[in-house]
């Protein structure tokens, strides 16, 4: 090619012009139309989240239909729990205020792995105050029980002192330091 | 280990650890450091850059023909190591590769997003600069080199061989041009670094609108000082003859920004002390508790008063050439490593204490993290890399010009 340096350079401005008007028009493209009507998002996403279905529920709309758990959840140490915490998504037993389906019944070992992932010593999620925590099976030793029990044997899961202090009501027995 | 051998050891391990002990109450959110070090090699590499481009000006700009043997070099210094200034801030998002997507997608949404403006240009300006600096000598090189450098010589020259009395003296106008446009950009660069930390307003030893201005200048000390030190240390490497004029006038310039920089490092914890504003014992407390080892002993005493000394002799009185190199290399690698700590007791000394103006929580450098040690070393060792292969291409010195 025969051109001059100056032309050169020339053209090489235009094509950084070029070049960046380019990126401009592109840019324009490729941003949504909603962006920035609110603010640095698209402002569509809000209607689509709004779309999305609720999977999940209050403890108030599983009290609506079982008085009797309520009642003693509500008087429990587990007052402050979930229920879909441990009995899975409200979405999957009701839907329009009817029941769909029937949420999975934890047995056997499942339930102490259940209790387990809070009440594991291991995992000290919380301070002891907030959280008792215990270690397995020594757990069950000190209690002197077999090592094959499960948590819900001694324990109400929806009040966990429930029974442990109606006993202690009825033999009048302390717990060391008591 | 039981609660009663966990307090002593922690006790036998300084008397400050022992009052924290006693008085320590820091929120959970703050009891861990979430800006470590990267967020302080950033502002480093940063600085690095604007230090080297300010010796680059001088030579082209402002005439100071001692700096001739360096002022290319510097260029490409500066080039390298902007080239990985962003590494660290998107390594520390968890996407180091998306390093150059800061410069290219630059938005005025956010300060950070703003500063890809900033990056962006400084780029630019600095690959220009370099063009035109060069195509001479990459002219002479493309008609001396083969296969694909010959091919790549080719481009950057944009293939034309013109190296006329008007071409040069277009090229000389470019230049001038370029690199006065480039002067006060490096000046934002870099003050900009500053501001992001001054504009954090919910941290009481950032939020000072003297930030910007330290950050600067400092940045203008560790550049510059590792020019010097990297000129010595090559010249010495390749056995190659030092330009003892040109080790005097950096040496010159680096005791002006440097007693500018020590300045106001140390108005700055002054005003402090003087004001006393809201936080300010939280402030006192965390220089004279904490950072005691790392800010005053390390950054005051050794990385900065030391080296004032030291500057003060070399610009007084007259030394033996050998030994002025020798303490010139010296003295720039004190000022690296200073800057160095002054961005730590920044970056992770303003976090360590407490929005409960009650604490002080404790940082700890792993080895193996994402922004570990070894992480650190990495992403320092890049910029290296990148000017090892940049000098394949664009001779450092005048001497490798191979014409």
């Amino acid at each position: 090619m025969g051109l001059s340096y100056k032309v050169r350079l020339i053209l090489v401005c235009i094509g950084i012009f070029v070049m960046v008007v380019l990126g401009f028009f592109f840019k324009t493209l490729l941003i949504p139309d909603s962006f920035g009507v609110y603010g640095p998002f698209r402002a569509d996403a809000i209607d689509e989240i709004v779309e999305i279905p609720i999977r999940h529920g209050t403890n108030d709309s599983c009290f609506k239909c079982h008085p009797y758990e309520a009642k003693i959840h509500k008087a429990g140490l587990h007052k402050t729990i979930s229920c879909e915490f441990c009995h899975g998504t409200y979405a999957d037993h009701v839907a329009d205020g009817k029941k769909t389906g029937v949420l999975p019944v934890k047995t056997g070992e499942q339930i102490t792995t259940l209790c387990l992932r809070c009440h594991n010593t291991e995992i000290k999620a919380r301070s002891e105050k907030v959280i008792k925590t215990v270690a397995m099976p020594d757990h069950l030793r000190d209690q002197h029980v077999k090592l094959s029990h499960n948590c819900s044997q001694c324990h109400n899961v929806h009040a966990p002192l429930k029974y442990i202090n109606r006993a202690k009501q009825i033999t009048g027995l302390m717990e060391k330091g008591q | 280990m039981n609660t009663a051998t966990v307090s002593a050891a922690m006790v036998s391990d300084s008397i400050g650890s022992a009052t924290m002990l006693i008085s320590n109450y820091v929120f959970p959110n703050d009891l861990h450091v979430h800006w470590s070090m990267m967020i302080v090699l950033y502002p480093y590499i940063t600085g690095l850059v604007d230090g080297a481009f300010i010796i680059a000006a001088l030579y082209y700009l402002f005439d100071v023909k001692s700096l001739a043997p360096v002022a290319r070099f510097s260029l490409l210094f500066a080039l390298a190591f902007l080239c990985c200034a962003t590494i660290p801030l998107l390594l520390h998002l968890g996407r180091p590769e998306r390093n150059f997507n800061m410069l290219l997608t630059p938005s005025p949404s956010s300060a950070m997003a703003g500063f890809g403006y900033i990056y962006a240009v400084s780029m630019g300006v600095l690959v220009f600069i370099i063009f035109f600096v060069y195509r001479p000598v990459l002219v002479a090189l493309r008609k001396s080199s083969r296969g694909w450098l010959k091919v790549l010589y080719r481009v950057i020259t944009l293939d034309s061989i013109d190296l006329s009395d008007d071409a040069l003296k277009l090229d000389a106008k470019i230049i001038r041009f370029l690199v006065a446009i480039g002067i006060p950009i490096a000046a934002v660069l870099h003050g900009y670094v500053g501001f992001i930390f001054g504009g954090v307003k919910a941290n009481p030893t950032w939020s000072s609108p003297l930030m910007p201005v330290i950050f600067l200048f400092s940045a203008c000390v560790s550049g510059i000082s590792a020019i010097v030190f990297a000129y010595i240390v090559i010249a010495k490497v390749k056995s190659r003859p030092i330009d003892h004029e040109c080790i005097v006038t950096m040496i010159n310039t680096l005791t002006g920004f440097f007693i500018l920089a020590f300045s106001f490092e140390m108005l700055e914890v002054f005003s402090h002390s003087y004001l006393k504003t809201g936080y300010h014992h939280m402030v006192e407390g965390l220089l004279n508790g904490p950072l005691a080892k790392s800010f005053w002993f390390w950054q005051v005493k050794i990385g900065s008063v030391l080296p004032l000394l030291l500057l003060g002799i070399m610009v007084l009185f007259k030394i033996r050439s050998s030994l002025y190199t020798f303490l010139a290399a010296g003295v720039s690698g004190i000022l690296l490593i200073q800057v160095f700590i002054m961005r730590w007791n920044v970056v992770i000394g303003g976090q360590l204490m407490s929005k409960s103006a009650r604490g002080y929580t404790q940082f700890h450098p792993q080895w193996f993290d994402k922004e570990g040690i070894i992480a650190v070393i990495i992403v320092m060792a890049i910029p290296f890399v990148i000017l090892f292969f940049l000098g394949k291409i664009f001779p450092f010195w005048d001497k490798d010009n191979g014409v």
